[in-house]
């Protein structure tokens, strides 16, 4: 129930983003325009089409009567695979109307019917029409794809370390060599929280697309990743990782917060050297550093975050 | 120009290979070479620790190896020494996460950034020890002068000459009071027993485990005898004739009265 | 596959069904902590205590037990020739003129770790403890095949631990491989009060912090293990040896004839390090 240890030691929650790995995904990331989907994929497009099965298995009507353009980016797949990705659409009522990518790929797309929209669009940021609104978030431009790829945020963090808080490039070149245009994206509705009651020792780790609860320690070597906030009911003395598709909104608390490295969206920090035990602490975002607060005096209502 | 690649490995595990890694790397570093430092124990990451670089670890080897981030969003340019940098381990991982090609890969690119590549190689000699044998052209085996670091060391020295790969020796830990007493092998004969070329005696110091703690390497600590012998090892390295320092036991009443720290 | 009956002190199968020895594997992590000197200390006394033990060593390619016991001379054959039918137990298993109990199967030095199936070394492991009171598994450094291997005969474990960060940080991996389903106990190994109480060295304490892990035991750092191990002598043999003493404790308390809680080793004084034992 609360997933599977494998030789290395990970700890799994089936059927989660974590499962992958880097590049064996073919989509990067689906995006609205209007109700319209721009779906740019990364390496495979016979990948993409399970991976898109698969995901939309859960909610098959979301985005029932949408049309969709598909950036294949400088992919060149064989004619039968485009078609069988438009079919994979369709089986969700996503009608594909033409692709975007290489000069390469407009007289494949017209062997199957669809349209060449020339090499690859910037999308805009639109709103979906979602189900359940659980909060407003604002991601940055790194947060993308639909398996939660939580790299994307660090990039970000390497970048501003390395160069300031930049304004800098669009685009992120990600594992193939292939750019691919970043927008933000929301987060799924209806993720749910993973519960996991014992201690992390070092070289474990949990990764989920919704909050993470650990009742015991998370040892110096141990991970913790949650697209949403993370609670340790114990000493955190490893990495945590919030908010990590960007939402800046999400906390960090502990009964002793002395981790390794706090990440909350893109913004990181490290404890100092101080070994002086505090009591419990509420990590989160104030004015674009991370502000570390006594529980008690900490604010828990969730409000628009900068 | 292309960097120099160089593997520090051992085969007993604990003779102090990361130490060793990091303070030779510093010193070079110090001397105004480039250096970038390689922690190829995946898993078992410590090199970070000992060079007090723990906390600002984003991106990883291997996620290096596995395209989901640039090379040089992995480096983490160490903050008192601007020509040092080092490339962490994964944590969360195993060697079996990279192959042979992919180090080299990896350590090609490096070569092309620095002057100096020194690659922390994990202990035995199973997959991470050919992993990090990939990557380098040339091998410096740490031992100390224990029988059973001996043995070890000497099998390790045996495969890489298997490789054709030029070796050179670092004895560490020597207590030359245990010397005398016949207690610890002579240079020579560690020399003698493991034929390579030696390239530095650094003696056990008590200092070494307060600086791993704290993450400062020796060799940067100002009026150390480490430091001056680790800066002794870098100008050998760079080619330079240097004669190596007496190592004189301390006679009991200096022991007695030794100051503390 | 292996039926044997091992002479000498240890006694023959026969009708009687003797209870099932215990498997125990020593591990670290971390390389030089002083692994291979415990397995031999430990068994070496309990051996003493009259049970009957076999130490095994799993470190295939970079052996070492033989050499701490001083017993590389009498090494005939190894665990790979035993696993491939080359050899039988009985003829593997070296024998300790000091110490009657006291057998050790001998890791193979010219092969690697990859050549050991994980399978094998657990029926062997199995078969092992149909014949011994206690089988003391001697784990290699890290955490690849050599390290799977070991630890697959063996439903307890003991984990070494120097109080260093990194020795740490590498024990707390290995305890997290470990997993739920085996009993694991800490051995604090080469402390140095003096340096603890300048605030030098982590203290007992600060390492069970992290590791959280019921305390076998604290040794001390001293000169004379390294003496020892160089001649192929254990400690434990050493009625005089404050480390000696330290292992000869241990092993009651993993017997059950000790229950006190371990001490924790204090600093020696002047007066203490001129006058008494080794310095």
């Amino acid at each position: 129930m609360h997933g599977v240890w494998n030789a290395q030691g990970r700890i799994f929650r089936p059927g989660t983003a974590a499962d992958h790995e880097a590049g064996d995904t073919g989509v990067s990331s689906v995006r609205g325009r209007g109700r319209n989907l721009e779906i740019a994929v990364d390496r495979a497009l016979g990948a993409a089409a399970e991976e898109l099965r698969a995901q939309f298995a859960g909610r098959p009507d979301f985005y029932r009567g949408s049309r969709a353009v598909a950036n294949l980016g400088l992919l060149e797949p064989p004619a039968g695979e485009l078609a069988a990705f438009r079919d994979a659409l369709a089986e969700f009522g996503i009608v594909l109307d033409g692709v975007c990518g290489g000069e390469s790929v407009a007289h494949i797309a017209a062997e199957v019917d669809l349209a060449y929209l020339g090499s690859a669009q910037v999308a805009e940021v639109a709103a979906l029409p979602r189900k359940r609104q659980q909060r407003e978030v604002r991601l940055s431009d790194e947060a993308r794809s639909l398996v939660a790829d939580f790299a994307g945020a660090r990039a970000d963090m390497v970048r501003r370390r390395v160069s300031g808080p930049s304004g800098g490039a669009a685009t992120v070149v990600a594992a193939a060599g292939v750019a691919i245009p970043l927008q933000p994206r929301p987060v799924p509705a209806g993720v749910a929280t993973l519960y996991h009651r014992g201690t992390l020792r070092g070289g474990q780790a949990l990764h989920n697309l919704g909050n993470l609860i650990v009742v015991g320690d998370v040892n110096p070597g141990a991970e913790l990743v949650a697209s949403g906030d993370i609670v340790v009911f114990g000493a955190l003395r490893g990495v945590a990782h919030a908010g990590a598709q960007g939402d800046r909104g999400a906390r960090v608390i502990a009964l002793e917060l002395a981790p390794t490295q706090l990440r909350i969206a893109t913004v990181i920090a490290t404890s100092g050297a101080d070994r002086t035990k505090r009591g419990p602490e509420h990590a989160s975002i104030v004015d674009d550093r991370i502000v570390v607060v006594p529980f008690a005096e900490a604010e828990l209502k969730r409000e628009s975050h900068a | 120009m292309s960097a120099r690649r160089i593997v520090f490995t051992s085969g007993k595990g604990g003779v102090g290979k990361t130490t060793t890694t990091a303070n030779v790397g510093a010193a070079l570093a110090k001397s105004g070479k480039r250096v970038v430092l390689v922690d190829a124990d995946i898993g078992l990451r410590n090199l970070d620790l000992v060079l007090g670089v723990e906390k600002r670890i984003v991106f990883d080897l291997v996620e290096v190896v596995e395209g989901r981030c640039q090379l040089r969003q992995a480096l983490i340019k160490d903050k008192r020494l601007e020509n040092l940098s080092i490339l962490p381990a994964a944590q969360t991982r195993d060697k079996t996460a990279i192959s042979e090609a992919q180090m080299a890969g990896v350590m090609e690119q490096l070569s092309a950034l620095c002057d100096y590549v020194l690659i922390d190689c994990p202990a035995g000699i199973e997959h991470g020890f050919r992993n990090a044998l990939a990557g380098a052209s040339e091998a410096i085996v740490v031992t100390t002068p224990e029988v059973s670091a001996i043995r070890d060391a000497d099998r390790v020295i045996g495969k890489l000459h298997e490789r054709g790969m030029p070796v050179r020796l670092i004895i560490n830990r020597i207590r030359p009071e245990m010397v005398r007493s016949g207690d610890m092998l002579a240079v020579d004969d560690v020399t003698e027993i493991l034929a390579a070329e030696l390239l530095g005696i650094v003696p056990d110091d008590e200092e070494v485990i307060d600086t791993t703690n704290k993450g400062e390497p020796v060799a940067l600590v100002p009026d150390s005898r480490l430091a001056a012998i680790y800066a002794k090892i870098a100008r050998r390295l760079e080619g330079e004739l240097v004669p190596f320092t007496v190592l004189s036991a301390p006679s009991f009443l200096e022991r007695l009265f030794r100051k503390a720290g | 596959m292996i039926n044997e009956v091992v002479q000498d002190e240890v006694p023959a199968t026969g009708t009687v069904r003797r209870p099932r020895g215990r498997a125990i594997v020593v591990t670290s992590g971390k390389g030089g902590v002083g692994k291979t000197t415990t397995t031999a200390n430990i068994g070496t006394a309990l051996a003493v205590l009259g049970n009957t033990v076999v130490m095994v060593d799993a470190d295939v390619g970079l052996r070492n037990l033989d050499i701490v016991l001083g017993l590389e001379a009498r090494v005939r054959h190894h665990v790979l020739d035993v696993l491939e039918g080359k050899s039988t137990i009985e003829d593997a298993l070296v024998s300790d003129k000091r110490v009657p109990k006291l057998r050790l199967l001998a890791a193979a030095q010219t092969r690697e770790k990859d050549d050991v199936d994980t399978a094998a070394f657990r029926d062997l492991i199995g078969s092992l403890r149909d014949r011994f009171d206690f089988v003391l598994i001697d784990c290699p450094a890290g955490i690849e095949k050599g390290f799977v291997n070991a630890i697959a005969g063996a439903d307890e474990a003991i984990v070494v631990c120097t109080p260093e960060v990194s020795a740490v940080r590498d024990a707390d991996r290995v305890v997290g491989l470990l997993g739920d389903d085996r009993t694991v106990q800490l051995i604090v190994n080469r402390l140095r009060p003096a340096l603890v109480r300048k605030g030098k060295m982590l203290s007992v304490e600060d390492v069970n912090d992290i590791l959280h892990l019921p305390l076998l035991g604290v040794i001390a750092e001293a000169p004379d293990v390294i003496v020892s191990t160089n001649r192929g002598q254990p400690v434990a043999l050493d009625p005089a040896s404050e480390v000696g003493e330290a292992y000869r404790t241990i092993a009651r308390r993993i017997t059950g004839q000790d229950t006190a809680a371990p001490e924790i080793p204090r600093e020696k004084t002047l007066f203490g390090k001129l006058f008494g034992g080794r310095s």
